[in-house]
C-alpha cells in the first residue's frame, strides 16, 4: 500500500490554509486521511508552517511518499529523514 | 527560498480558484482541484480520469491561462489582497487604540472600547463579504 505525504486545502472560500495529512495514495477524492501532522498557514506574514517533526520523519522512514509541495515544505521546515 | 515561493504558487492558485473558478466546466473544476487543491500529481489524476498525462498537464496549462485572463481583466485577487492588507492595519491601529486607552479611567475605556470592537467588526464584515 503506498502511502503518500500531501496537502489538503483547508479554510473557508478566499481564506485558504492546508493540512498536511499522510493518506493512503488512492484515497478518494473526498479526503479521508490516515493522519494529520502539520499546517501550513499563507494568510499570515510571513506564513505559517507547523509540522510535527518526529510524526513526519516516522512516515519518511516508513517509506511514504512526499508530494513535490510537501517535500519543500519539510525543506523549509528543516525536517529530513 | 525555492520552496517558499512553490507555496505562494498553491496559495495564488487557490486564490484564482475561489475567485473565479465558478467560470470553469465541471470537468476543468474538478482537475484544478484535484492538482492544486488535493495536491495530487499529474499521473495520478491522469490514471484517475483515464486519460494521458499529457492531457492533464495541457489542461491544467489551459484552465491556469484562463484564471489568469480573468484576473487580468477583472483584477478581483488583487484587489481583494490590497483591501486585505489594509483591514489588517485598522486592526492593528484599533488594537494599538485599545491598550493605550486601557491607561484612562475605567467608565471612557469601556465606552472606547466598545466603539473600537465594533471598527473591527466592521473591517472582519468588509473582507467577508469580498
Amino acid at each position: 500500500m503506498a502511502v503518500k505525504i500531501r496537502l489538503k486545502r483547508m479554510g473557508k472560500k478566499k481564506a485558504p490554509f492546508y493540512r498536511v495529512v499522510v493518506a493512503d495514495a488512492r484515497s478518494p477524492r473526498d479526503g479521508r486521511f490516515i493522519e494529520e501532522i502539520g499546517t501550513y498557514d499563507p494568510n499570515i506574514e510571513p506564513s505559517a508552517i507547523k509540522i510535527d517533526a518526529d510524526a513526519a520523519k516516522k512516515w519518511l522512514n516508513n517509506g511514504a511518499q512526499p508530494t513535490d509541495t510537501v517535500a519543500k515544505l519539510l525543506k523549509v521546515a528543516g525536517i529530513e529523514k | 527560498m525555492a520552496g517558499q515561493n512553490k507555496m505562494e504558487e498553491i496559495f495564488e492558485q487557490t486564490l484564482l480558484y475561489d475567485f473565479y473558478g465558478e467560470l470553469l466546466t465541471e470537468h476543468q473544476k474538478s482537475i484544478y482541484e484535484d492538482v492544486v487543491l488535493n495536491d495530487m500529481s499529474l499521473t495520478e489524476v491522469a490514471e484517475n480520469y483515464a486519460i494521458s498525462r499529457q492531457a492533464v498537464s495541457d489542461l491544467m496549462k489551459r484552465i491556469h491561462k484562463l484564471l489568469k485572463g480573468y484576473e487580468a481583466k477583472l483584477h478581483l485577487v488583487e484587489k481583494f489582497t490590497c483591501a486585505k492588507g489594509k483591514l489588517k492595519e485598522i486592526q492593528s491601529e484599533t488594537n494599538a487604540l485599545s491598550k493605550d486607552y486601557k491607561s484612562l479611567k475605567e467608565q471612557d475605556s469601556i465606552h472606547i472600547d466598545k466603539r473600537l470592537k465594533k471598527i473591527q467588526a466592521l473591517a472582519d464584515a468588509v473582507l467577508e463579504d469580498f
